[in-house]
């Protein structure tokens, strides 16, 4: 079995008492509970201003498990990534956020989709997912 | 005043790849300064299908300040210490699935807070299952 391993922690001294949170979790095909997601993408790309990309090229399957990282490389503190889903903002990733979701894209249209905006940002992002549904040339 | 985030990702599914560790402090948009409020850690009980609102943006205590820079840490802990990864809770924004949080698998993304933004969960199944989450954010 293939496996994928996404570990977190999260600390805050918001709180009157610091906060930490750790979590680790095997990224599991959908509906089981022995099989790993299998297949994965990564990549890196300079995203210009002006129009909305859609990350992903391809479609995983719907109804599948995916994993999808994606951060925010840019140095530029104004500097911002708006990302949506299926025409649903989400929210902005600044420069040096990150995001790790489990992707629904339930049919083309729920594509992760993103803009930048303040100028080119650098992107690195990352799909684990168990099959997609490649385009035809 | 510092909330950072260490995400670490391992896999043996390419061969070469040699995983992703990365660190973030949340900042307030468009500069360094430390976001400065949070929700604090909560839990929620869900024992039904059917979508609620984990949290209502127009509901807070305060306000969050809209389309800036807020974040929110969701994980799935199972219930009672029993965690099944073969079901989850769909975690939705203003009724769009973001995606489906098996038992045992977090998720951390940002966040617009605008009213109407409201983050939902959705359980799989009737059986009882708990989320706990924390949302950071910059007040209105």
């Amino acid at each position: 079995m293939a496996t994928t391993t996404a570990a977190v922690t999260l600390t805050s001294d918001l709180l009157s008492d610091n906060m930490s949170v750790s979590a680790s979790t095997t990224c599991m095909k959908a509906g089981t509970t022995a099989d790993g997601l299998d297949q994965m993408e990564y990549g890196y790309v300079n995203l210009v201003t002006g129009d909305e990309y859609d990350l992903v090229g391809a479609t995983p399957t719907a109804t599948k498990a995916s994993k999808l990282y994606l951060k925010n490389h840019s140095t530029d503190e104004t500097y911002f990534i708006a990302v949506t889903q299926n025409a649903q903002a989400i929210g902005k990733l600044y420069a040096g956020d990150w995001m790790f979701i489990p992707a629904d894209f339930h049919d083309a249209a729920g594509d992760i989709a993103i803009t930048a905006n303040g100028g080119t940002n650098k992107i690195c992002y990352a799909l684990f997912h168990e099959g997609i549904t490649l385009v035809t040339t | 005043m510092a909330t950072t985030a260490t995400i670490s990702l391992s896999s043996d599914i390419a061969p070469g790849f040699g995983g992703i560790t990365e660190s973030m402090t949340l900042t307030q948009a468009g500069n360094l300064v430390d976001i400065d409020s949070t929700t604090g850690f909560q839990i929620r009980k869900l024992s039904a299908t059917g979508a609620v609102d984990l949290i209502t943006m127009a509901s807070e205590l305060v306000e969050p300040k809209d389309s800036v820079a807020a974040k929110i840490f969701i994980r799935n802990i199972g219930y009672q210490g029993a965690i099944d990864k073969s079901v989850g809770v769909t975690i939705g924004v203003n009724a769009e699935p973001i995606g489906l949080l098996y038992g045992g698998d977090w998720m951390m993304m940002p966040l617009t807070c605008i009213d109407a933004d409201d983050i939902t969960a959705n359980p799989a199944t009737d059986d009882t299952v708990v989320l706990e989450y924390v949302m950071f954010y910059e007040e209105a």
